[in-house]
């Protein structure tokens, strides 16, 4: 059931990357969505569970972007499992928390799977212009964050916990 | 001891998880077959999804571009207006220049304009991400007869090859993208050499690579200023389709070639409809291997060969 529910998680998330995002953009730059649900898989469901939906959340991106099948899935599990391996104490899970390790988490992810492509050879990934990308989606990805909390709260099938513990984090 | 445990699991799984992609990321980058045929299924799955959805939320992204990007909508509407005004005149000379497009066409054997089979279709988005800048996916696809390797269009010219096929759609690797190569024929001296983007240069294009400069210095050697550049014969595009005007001529810094600064015709990052011309690329690098000017680093010398090898490599698959 779970399964289910994350993969409609996923469903909604490329959907509205390749609608919404496509036009909705600030400096040329969209949100990005999957590196998000990958690093709430890490902080929710711990580095275990995490990084394994985060694999499966870079799988399906990588399914349309033009770099090959498995970089982003690399790049998201490395940092969902770093995210989840936080010390839960440094967290009262506030949203402000939640949007600051969107952030990092995103800034992570894609300076992550610029990374991993060029060392795969695809070239013209890393150059100033990287920063800046990196910087204005984590900025996006931070403010969607507390909106995107809660159905990934749903779909790991434990109770919103913003404000206590985290359920799903063992 | 509990927690250990815990952390040793997490890592197995890291690792299971980084071996999978290493292995996927091998068998996608050698082109296995199964790979490129799953995703295009999800692809094809997930279209009228997508579609369904843009329709709907069509109006959300015309009311954020009207907001934030007004200024650059006022700026294009006020091209147009010029260009209209400019094609109003153009009309009424056009009857007279008939004949003579028609000579030139002939002069330089655009045949593509008449002669072959097209697809045209609707653009349907750009990038997706935020690493695909040149790159359109279009609402037409195999189905339509469209493979990879063909030649996509516009009235102006060139506007780049397909990359990916879908059933419904295709993705097209546009002109500006620096790494794509194109065989180009300078039309005022029917000289062919190899040319790519300028990378960071909106409409910028050059060949630098197959045209050596003249041992004299004969003026009239030179390709003229503001003299077509189209494809070559021999490159994967079929010949003649127009991919700009010559903008300056002068040494690369070996003194023994020519590098050619053009003008894109196309500007690709405007495009609504574009046309498919339906042949298949040849099956091999038809230029053949171009040695690289002599002087530059070594590290830009491999990559461009790596590039040309690797449309090679493309072809024989086919």
């Amino acid at each position: 059931m779970t399964v289910l529910k994350v993969g409609a998680v996923f469903l909604v998330a490329i959907v509205m990357q390749l609608t919404v995002f496509i036009d909705v953009r600030v400096a040329d730059v969209a949100p990005e969505l999957l590196a998000l649900v990958a690093v709430l898989a890490g902080f929710l469901a711990g580095p275990e569970r995490g990084s394994t939906i985060a694999f499966g959340a870079g799988l399906l991106w990588d399914i349309w972007l033009p770099t090959p099948l498995g970089l982003a899935a690399m790049a998201f599990a490395t940092v969902a499992f770093a995210v989840g391996s936080i010390e839960a104490g440094l967290f009262n899970d506030s949203r402000l928390q939640v949007s600051a390790l969107a952030f990092l988490g995103t800034f992570a992810a894609v300076i992550a799977y610029a990374l991993l492509g060029e060392v795969v050879g695809q070239r013209g990934l890393v150059d100033l212009e990287l920063l800046r990308v990196a910087l204005i989606a984590g900025v996006l990805n931070s403010l969607i964050a507390p909106f995107l909390v809660r159905p990934m709260t749903w779909a790991l099938s434990g109770p919103l916990t913003l404000g206590g513990p985290a359920p799903a984090r063992s | 001891m509990a927690l250990a445990q815990r952390t040793g699991r997490s890592r197995h799984r890291l690792i299971l998880l980084a071996l999978t992609a290493i292995t996927l990321l091998t068998v996608d980058l050698n082109g296995f077959g199964p790979i490129e045929s799953a995703q295009r299924v999800v692809r094809d799955v997930l279209d009228p999804v997508t579609s369904l959805a843009a329709t709907v939320v069509s109006p959300a992204g015309d009311a954020w571009n009207s907001i934030f990007n007004y200024g650059d909508l006022e700026d294009e509407n006020n091209a147009l207006r010029a260009e209209l005004e400019e094609l109003q005149g153009a009309i009424i000379r056009g009857e007279a220049d008939t004949e003579t497009l028609r000579r030139l066409l002939a002069a330089t054997d655009l045949a593509y304009v008449d002669d072959l089979e097209r697809v045209t279709a609707e653009v349907k988005y750009g990038s997706v991400g935020n690493f695909d800048d040149h790159l359109i996916t279009i609402n037409k696809g195999s189905r339509d007869g469209i493979s990879e390797g063909m030649a996509v269009v516009t009235g102006a010219g060139l506007v780049g090859r397909v990359e990916r096929v879908d059933n419904a759609t295709a993705t097209v690797q546009l002109i500006s993208d620096a790494t794509l190569f194109v065989g180009a024929r300078l039309v005022s001296t029917d000289k062919v050499g190899l040319g790519h983007a300028v990378p960071g240069e909106a409409g910028m294009f050059v060949i630098d690579r197959g045209t050596d400069y003249p041992d004299t210095d004969d003026p009239t050697l030179l390709p003229e200023i503001g003299s077509r550049v189209v494809t070559a014969g021999e490159s994967s595009f079929p010949a003649d389709i127009p991919i700009g005007t010559v903008r300056s001529v002068r040494r690369s810094s070996d003194e023994a070639s020519m590098e050619v600064q053009v003008d894109l015709a196309n500007n690709v990052d405007d495009l609504h409809f574009v046309t498919v011309l339906i042949v298949e690329p040849p099956s091999e690098f038809p230029l053949g291997p171009i040695e690289a000017p002599g002087g530059t680093g070594a590290e830009e010398n491999l990559s461009e060969t790596d590039e040309i090898d690797e449309t090679d490599e493309t072809g024989e698959d086919e």
